[in-house]
């Protein structure tokens, strides 16, 4: 029984950061209708420009804010080169440029930092585990929570509050009303993939922390994917509650099935249960329905 | 986009011309130069470098045909055609090496041949069961299952269990010797550019015959309006599942005849890396265009060669250069999908129709 208590927390602590990544993903969606496939790819650059900060003896809070700036300096860029051409265009289209754009910027990453395992050192956690009552929790799992939980919730705030929130929620809501009443659908656009690249390299920050920063992080990216579709693709408490529930099936996957299935299948069950439960609800649990025919 | 036209001055008599593959004889001419060409000129004056870039190329001409197949005229996206390759490779390693053939099989050289063939039925059904969730998804939702399908393959279900078959570890070894294609041993370049050349020239044959058919025009018409298609009375979930399955055909066949190729073969040949370079292939050639596979296949394969040509030079000033290649080769290839797609989104083949359509309607080209 404490394994499984153990496990839920560990769950629900990483599913926080996934759901933080998982944010920026359906806001691309829902402001530019774009499937995003770069997002693995956009949690390692974050992660890594933080950790360069970080190395070169930065305080951890400033490299992660320094982060945030290049990110967003980065999204409003890549939208402006590559995405802005291709407003209009098939779905495919785009899909296949977010595709191209992972790969170049993987192959940036790689040139740049190589593929060895690089961790945040001295670490930024302290490694003494927090316990409550019989519960033992990493503090590195407890203030990545937290972090992501912070961040979840100013994102949410901006979105609601302020005047750059709203005039996303409305193109995202209306394209055509929106722009009848002067709000700029480019800005808005860019402003989408900025905010996407400032959750990723924040979520790409606290993944390092947890496990040393490589590669396969941004393979970690790729799981907001199946956090997206079990909530629906453009709903915002949809990604947060798809995010943690995905951290939650993966540490159980791994705690509970690995003695049967020996290997991979904490990585490979998020897949999984995608491709089954794309068969039954393909609008995940609070998607906008589209009726149409197959 | 498709229709070229005739040059100037041919008319059709009757339906049998009109039917015709080749239907002028400057055209049966320029064929029967590229029969002689690949069949006799490329391997008399290619070394074995070169010969081996051609194997390159072939095979990823029958890794993207299927990819073109499904992407190109069935508009079902898949972005894991590698398990496919994966599992055509798997079988027809397996079937060569543990399933006990009899001896008569194994002196004719039929092994392997029936290895190819099982194999390819075994990746189509394989490509069937990821595509079945066609017949309630399509788009995006799509692509998330054939990515899932890269993963569970790939990634969980070969590197887990099938790797450990015999007890090798990660990779099966495949001793020279054992590939045997009637009396011949496969065991050099020139012979593995043969039987390459001569399977891919069947494949495309095939899949355009294929198109030309019923069940290609089925496939047209339900990449074009799927809506539609199916009150013209197209089974739309059976066509679909057909186009899964011949694309896992040719994928298997494409894996099958790889290994020929490799001393030993091991999960890391069919990374999802892969399964996005074949989609990049025929993004690159030119999406519903047999040519455009060809085309883009070449393309990539050459510019990659060149640029490691041009790496090697500067080795000598950067040595740290010639270590990275490889995510230079990652990074050029993301930008040119995304070059291509933004620029010219019709690929090569586009530009080629120009240029054949320029010299067949000269000199009046209004």
């Amino acid at each position: 029984m404490e394994l499984f208590f153990m496990t839920l927390t560990t769950g629900i602590m990483v599913g926080g950061i996934y759901a933080l990544i998982a944010l920026g993903w359906v806001l691309i969606y829902k402001c530019s209708g774009a499937l995003n496939l770069a997002m693995g790819e956009l949690t390692l650059i974050g992660a890594y420009i933080s950790l360069s900060f970080y190395s070169m003896g930065v305080p951890f809070i400033l490299s992660l804010a320094l982060s945030l700036v290049i990110g967003f300096i980065l999204g409003i860029l890549t939208e402006r080169i590559f995405l802005d051409r291709l407003i209009g265009e098939p779905v495919l289209t785009v899909i296949m440029v977010t595709v191209g754009l992972s790969f170049f910027f993987k192959g940036i990453v790689e040139l740049i930092w190589s593929t060895d395992t690089k961790v945040f050192d001295p670490p930024v956690f302290s490694l003494e585990p927090v316990r409550f009552g019989p519960i033992i929790v990493g503090q590195i799992y407890l203030w990545s929570f937290l972090a992501a939980m912070v961040l979840l919730v100013i994102f949410v705030c901006f979105f609601k509050y302020t005047r750059w929130g709203l005039a996303m929620q409305a193109t995202a809501d209306d394209e055509m009303a929106a722009l009848s009443i002067g709000i700029s659908a480019r800005f808005v656009y860019a402003a989408a993939w900025a905010i996407a690249f400032m959750a990723a390299g924040v979520g790409g920050t606290l993944l390092g922390n947890i496990n040393g920063l490589n590669i396969s992080v941004g393979y970690l990216g790729l799981l907001v994917l199946p956090a997206v579709v079990l909530g629906g693709l453009n709903s915002v408490p949809g990604a947060i509650v798809g995010g943690i529930a995905i951290g939650v099936m993966q540490n159980f996957c791994g705690a509970y099935l690995d003695q049967y299935f020996p290997g991979g299948v904490k990585e490979i069950a998020p897949f999984a249960f995608m491709a089954v439960f794309l068969l039954f609800k393909p609008h995940g649990l609070w998607g906008w329905e589209r009726i149409e025919r197959v | 986009m498709s229709t070229t036209f005739l040059p100037c001055g041919v008319y059709h008599e009757n339906y049998k011309q009109d039917h015709a593959w080749w239907q002028t004889k400057f055209i049966k001419s320029k064929m029967f130069l590229l029969f002689i060409t690949l069949f006799f000129i490329i391997p008399w004056i290619s070394d074995s470098y070169s010969l081996s870039i051609c194997n390159q190329i072939g095979y990823t001409i029958l890794g993207a045909l299927g990819v073109q197949l499904l992407i190109g005229f069935c508009g079902q996206v898949t972005l894991g055609h590698a398990a496919f390759l994966a599992v055509g490779a798997y079988v027809s390693t397996l079937l060569v090496l543990e399933f006990p053939w009899p001896a008569v099989f194994v002196e004719l050289g039929l092994a392997y041949p029936l290895s190819i063939f099982i194999a390819a039925i075994a990746a189509g059904l394989w490509c069937v069961l990821f595509g079945l969730p066609s017949a309630r998804v399509k788009g995006f939702y799509l692509i998330l299952t054939t990515m899932a399908a890269q993963f569970i393959t790939v990634d969980f279900i070969i590197t887990q269990y099938i790797s450990q078959i015999g007890g090798r570890g990660q990779a099966f070894s495949l001793p020279p010797g054992t590939i045997k294609v009637g009396p011949w041993v496969i065991d050099s370049d020139v012979k593995v550019y043969y039987m390459m050349i001569v399977l891919t020239i069947i494949c495309v044959v095939g899949v355009v015959n294929l198109l030309r058919s019923r069940v290609g025009r089925a496939w047209v018409a339900i990449r074009d309006n799927d809506i539609s298609a199916e009150v013209m009375g197209i089974n739309i979930i059976k066509y679909k599942l057909l186009a899964f399955f011949v694309a896992g055909f040719i994928g298997g066949i494409a894996g099958a005849v790889w290994i020929s190729n490799l001393a030993a073969i091991s999960p890391e040949h069919f990374p999802w890396f892969w399964s996005l370079w074949l989609v990049g292939v025929i993004l690159i050639g030119g999406v519903g265009s047999i040519h455009g596979t060809i085309f883009g296949s070449i393309f990539m394969v050459v510019v990659m060669e060149a640029l490691q040509m041009a790496v090697i030079p500067l080795a000598d000033t950067y040595p740290k250069l010639l270590m990275d290649f490889l995510f230079i080769k990652e990074a050029a290839f993301g930008l040119a999908i995304c070059g291509f797609l933004i620029f010219e989104p019709n690929g090569l083949a586009y530009r080629w129709w120009q240029i054949k359509n320029y010299f067949n309607l000269w000199p009046f080209s209004y």
